[in-house]
């Protein structure tokens, strides 16, 4: 652990993105302390001030119907990180029972399930959570939905992919021979082989749940409003390019950061664990 | 040659079995919409009568199964019904809208090739050097954002600020190329109308651009991390102990054999790009099948929802077959996915 | 090879930037939300009107400038109570040469009827139409109808000869009315034939220059009707030259700098308004006491802030009462509405239900982004008198599917309704008479036996003061069951290139008084 932190410490692209990730994190989370109006984040309307370019004490432009754009962006952190986070702690669980089952127990099983992911990853992955967004309605909850159903297929075959490497290996060999169970094995012998995979790739994704969910939003398949919401803020401002540019720049640049983030300290665990799979 | 036949087969069956698992999937999540769509067809003003007849006419009282035996019926003939959106055969706006669509990713996919792979050979020679810190982060904010960003950021500078591209459409209204494969480019050129292929390329030059961005983000990382692996490898520190010019070294020992992995995550990518599509296209007004699909799925136009993605789902998987095959005449030692491995 | 298409092609871009710099001269662009739809019997909206409107004629016109209609396909006309006899111009064919005969007419309505589509409802109290001879045509209603004659304006004349030329799969004698044909194809006589039709792009007509009034010489040779553009396109196209009408759907402030930038505004006013609609059939909505305290908390006056473009020129005037200003039976242009949160309160405190346990829900059309910000408004004004409220935006189609059935009516709807034909009748009758509950314009479920008798006293009035006074007694009985909240009379506004002059949107003398009129091409003049 002291290790990891020194290796990540060391490299300046990891710790930017550590740093960055912090920033985002903490400004999520003491939003409510941060945020210079943190009543925007809500139904307020001030149409004495509204679409105003960035001037104190509205540092990023207001909105247009005159909210604070700098603390519906801290708020709109939150909620994707929430998002992120909910999508992960569903889709993950669900990509490791198939991917070990499959893979371990094979025969049937793996066809059934393999060729069920394969489905699943031949919808270009927008496309499916788009298709089970446009007959839903558009709530926090269905789009968590939506983009869990389009991204457990990656970790089952990640999972499926080592584990048939491991299942080979001797310690699971011996571990048959001295008669444990299959689940067992697979969930306390391969399992933790997979786990350093697994955390870099989850690291990455944190990055794209977040992309992902924007892009929905932005097609207006996300969270309603007064929610606020970076897709949906990018995609409400491009009506007002070029004049209200601060509308969709700040959002716009929000994302990019926030996944930036994601994406060095991602890269930085893979060197690190060494789980280029 | 024929091992490449059987493997040719063996995938195609293979596909052909995911797509009727994703033509199951399409419906039954086309099915559970809530609200009645032909009343939604029917507009505001229809009678009960009339919502009655157009239901039978659909079979939407049937069972979902018997619905889906109509829908394969039907698909055998080629009809994939009508679009309530366009009131018009859903294979005629297909067949109209899709050239857009497949254009703008080809495109999208030769920048992707064209300036990914050589910063990421590029970047893998200097390994650890500016050069190299540059691209690596230059490319890692090329996937960093949606594409829907960069296509406003590049909007936001290249059309509105320096009015360099213009801002919308495919081409300028003055020209009347004549369809014959619906790819302006094309056309355009089998037209011998080379003024209006300059004018198509410089409206695609920025949609496919914004496309295209995270992908050359991805080509540059990944030709990096597969040269760095093939530069470790003995046969390379035996070549420099030869006295072999670096250049050779990079362009014919290492960049060949990192060229394999490369090629399978592009197709993922161009699956990405086909996704990515619906984002680009909405904010070029671009008149392609992604624009028509997010169009059909805010409308739940069900049998335009069915087949847009039907038939983005079989482009992929085409798409991944050609990979699989280019990928087998370069390596013949690969024959069989990794599953059997 | 590979350099000489290289350089063909810059060539190319070079050449191609001359060309769009050039422009076209007497090619008029313009562009709309919606996709128009070319079938005469299925238009409703205001996409599908500007094109019937230019592709189709109809027996007469609205009067310029004024009320009243003017002949136009017929040369005259008469009759009273239940029966009106046309006279048909002799003169006119249609694009594809075959005359124009009382046949045509009578096979127009049967067809709009039998697909029943579109404003199909206007024609449910006629009972049938015959051709008398060739040039002469009846009109038969089953009740007096004092709205009849306005709603002929939306009978576009269809060629009979050619869609039963082109009738495509269907059951029964007329097979599908030729519908596939006419959802790409134009019959008709008007001034601009349809060239081509691209659903995702956009309608291209040509001038007819057979049509029976002429088309004046600067009007414009060739119109694409561009659908479905981005507003920052649309901001950026007008400003570069290459776009020259916008649609009313450009947000206020976009419309603001493009009028800074020295483009002109058109307006087309007000047969219409937006309204809040409350479904009276709901908790809490069905307590006269909620919906007055709904109606009187709402802002008025930061509505009229939000779509003013310029000083002078704004998206709507402020509301009066239950009819837009300049209707039968509207109230003088100084009773505005205004807030009174004290009243609200009062109201609320009167309401049987407790506004801690219920929550109101807002819709808003997706098509149309200025409601969001209207139903912020609102949720921040309900904020104020403790009332909780949800917003949920609500694609077009599935709007019309939602307000089909009471339960699935949100207690919130917001609409903007216009008089299709520019009758008080058309605008009303279908809002609040108890037989047209559960559609787009009536999510009120209103059922009140007096506004009933009051709309078929407007309808069928004898003379103009019958239908003033049966119409100002339904206003103030409107204001008091307060179904709806009024929160504006409706203008619609456009931004447009100086090349362009459109008297009929610019000149109150020349307007028409019917949403979509205005853009009859062959009245406008382009450089």
């Amino acid at each position: 652990m002291r290790r990891s932190l020194a290796i990540i410490s060391a490299n300046p692209m990891s710790l930017t993105g550590v740093i960055l990730i912090a920033l985002v994190v903490v400004s999520a989370a003491l939003a409510d302390f941060i945020a210079p109006f943190p009543a925007h984040r809500g139904a307020v309307v001030d149409f004495a001030n509204f679409n105003q370019p960035p001037k104190w004490p509205n540092i990023m432009g207001t909105d247009l119907v005159g909210r604070d754009l700098f603390s519906r962006i801290l708020y709109a952190y939150r909620i994707s990180l929430i998002l992120g986070v909910v999508v992960l702690a569903l889709a993950v669980p669900v990509g490791i029972v198939a991917g070990l089952a499959a893979g371990y127990i094979g025969g049937r099983t793996q066809f059934v399930l393999m060729r069920t992911t394969d489905v699943f990853l031949s919808i270009p992955p927008l496309v499916l959570a788009m298709s089970i967004m446009g007959v839903l309605e558009p709530t926090l909850a269905n789009g968590m939905m939506a983009v869990t159903a389009m991204w457990w297929p990656w970790y089952s075959r990640l999972v499926f992919n080592i584990t048939l490497a491991e299942k080979e290996e001797g310690y699971v060999l011996a571990a048959e021979l001295i008669g444990a169970s299959r689940l067992h094995i697979m969930f306390r012998e391969i399992l933790p082989n997979c786990l350093p995979a697994i955390i870099t790739k989850m690291t990455l994704d944190l990055g794209f749940v977040i992309l992902i969910a924007s892009s929905l939003s932005f097609l207006g398949l996300g969270v309603q409003p007064p929610t606020p919401d970076l897709g949906s803020m990018v995609a409400q401002g491009a009506s007002y390019l070029p004049d209200s540019w601060w509308l969709t720049v700040f959002p716009g640049l929000a994302i990019l950061v926030a996944v930036f983030g994601f994406n060095l300290l991602g890269d930085a665990l893979r060197d690190i664990l060494g789980a280029d799979r | 040659m024929r091992s490449v036949c059987k493997l040719l087969a063996g995938r195609v069956a293979i596909s052909l079995l995911v797509l009727a698992g994703v033509s199951v999937l399409v419906f039954a999540i086309a099915r559970i919409i809530p609200g009645d769509p032909a009343r939604i067809a029917l507009g505001p003003n229809a009678t009960a009568e009339q919502v009655r007849k157009l239901r039978e006419q659909l079979h939407l009282d049937e069972p979902v199964w018997i619905q889906y035996g109509f829908f394969v019926r039907d698909l055998a003939k080629g009809d994939l019904g009508v679009s309530l959106y366009t009131n018009r055969p859903v294979t005629t706006d297909i067949a109209q809208f899709l050239p857009a669509t497949l254009e703008l990713i080809l495109v999208a996919g030769i920048f992707m090739i064209g300036i990914g792979l050589p910063l990421g050979i590029l970047s893998a020679r200097y390994r650890g050097r500016a050069v190299d810190h540059v691209i690596r982060i230059a490319s890692l904010l090329g996937v960093s954002a949606p594409s829907f960003v960069w296509a406003v950021i590049l909007m936001l500078l290249f059309a509105f600020f320096l009015p360099l591209f213009p801002i919308a459409g495919r081409i300028s209204t003055d020209y009347e190329i004549a369809r014959a494969t619906g790819f302006l480019l094309v056309d355009s050129l089998l037209a011998a109308n080379f003024a209006a292929f300059g004018n198509a390329l410089w409206h695609i030059v920025l949609p496919a651009f914004a496309l295209a961005l995270s992908g050359i983000g991805q080509a540059a990382r990944l030709t990096r991390a597969n040269m760095i692996e093939t530069y470790e490898k003995p046969f390379i520190e035996m070549a420099r102990s030869y006295g072999f010019p670096e250049k050779r070294i990079a362009r014919r020992y290492a960049f060949r054999p990192s060229l394999i992995p490369s090629l399978t995550i592009l197709g993922l990518d161009f699956a990405a790009m086909l996704g990515n599509a619906f984002l680009v296209e909405a904010i070029f007004a671009w008149p392609g099948l992604s624009r028509y699909g997010v169009t059909v799925i805010l409308r739940k136009d069900l049998n335009a929802i069915v087949g847009t993605v039907l038939i983005i789902s079989a482009a992929f998987l085409i798409a991944n077959l050609v990979v699989d095959l280019l990928i087998a005449f370069l390596n013949p030692r690969i024959r069989y996915g990794q599953e059997s491995k | 090879m590979m350099t000489s298409i290289l350089k063909a092609s810059m060539a190319g871009m070079a050449l191609a930037a001359l060309a769009t710099a050039a422009s076209a001269g007497g090619t008029l662009r313009l562009d709309e939300v919606a996709v128009g739809g070319p079938d005469p019997a299925k238009a409703a909206d205001y996409s599908d009107s500007s094109l019937i409107f230019n592709v189709y004629d109809t027996l007469i016109l609205p009067r310029q400038g004024g009320p009243g209609h003017v002949p136009h396909l017929a040369e005259s006309w008469e009759g009273e109570g239940t029966s009106f006899t046309f006279n048909l111009r002799p003169d006119v064919s249609f694009h594809s040469g075959n005359p124009l005969t009382a046949d045509d007419v009578v096979f127009s309505f049967e067809r709009t009827v039998g697909l029943g589509q579109g404003l199909s409802y206007l024609f449910g109290l006629v009972d049938s139409v015959e051709a008398i001879d060739a040039d002469t045509v009846r009109f038969n209603l089953a009740q007096p109808n004092a709205p009849f004659v306005a709603s002929l304006v939306r009978l576009p004349i269809v060629d009979k000869k050619l869609v039963m030329e082109n009738l495509g799969d269907g059951e029964g004698d007329m097979k599908d009315w030729g519908q596939a044909f006419l959802s790409a194809n134009g019959a008709g006589t008007g001034a601009y034939i349809v060239k081509s039709h691209n659903p995702q792009e956009e309608t291209v007509m040509l001038r007819n220059d057979n049509y029976f009034l002429g088309v004046p010489e600067k009007a414009p040779d060739t119109v694409r009707l561009r659908y479905g553009l981005e507003a920052a396109t649309v901001r950026t196209l007008i400003a570069q030259g290459e776009h020259d009408i916008s649609s009313q759907w450009l947000p206020p402030e976009v419309k603001k700098a493009l009028a800074d930038d020295g483009m002109q505004l058109l307006t087309e006013s007000g047969t219409g308004a937006f309204y809040f609609k409350m479904n009276t059939t709901r908790a809490p909505l069905d307590d006269v006491h909620c919906r007055m305290a709904l109606s009187n908390v709402f802002d008025y006056g930061s509505v009229l802030k939000l779509i003013a473009i310029t000083d002078t020129v704004s998206g709507g005037s402020p509301s009066t009462g239950a009819i837009p200003v300049g209707m039968f039976g509207a109230n003088p242009a100084d009773e505005v509405l205004v807030r009174d949160i004290e009243a609200a309160k009062a109201h609320l405190a009167a309401c049987r239900y407790d506004p801690a346990e219920f929550t109101v829900e807002i819709s808003w059309i997706a098509e149309v982004p200025l409601e969001e910000r209207l139903a912020l408004l609102m949720q921040a004004n309900l904020a104020e008198i403790g009332v909780n409220s949800t917003i949920q935006k609500v694609p077009w189609a599935l709007f019309t599917e939602m307000v089909s059935k009471p339960e699935n009516t949100p207690n919130l709807s917001q609409i903007f309704v216009t008089a299709v034909t520019g009758d008080p009748d058309t605008l009303l009758y279908g809002m609040y008479h108890s037989t047209s509950a559960g559609t787009w314009q009536s999510p009120e479920y209103l059922n009140d036996a007096e506004v009933d008798s009051l709309l078929d006293a407007g309808r069928t009035g004898a003379s103009e003061s019958d239908r003033q006074e049966a119409y100002a007694a339904l206003n103030a009985r409107l204001m008091d069951l307060t179904a709806s909240i009024y929160g504006f009379d409706r203008q619609s506004v456009f931004a447009a290139s100086p090349r362009v002059s459109v008297p009929a949107l610019s000149d109150p003398a020349m307007a028409f008084g019917l949403d979509g009129m205005g853009f009859a091409f062959r009245l406008m003049e382009i450089e």
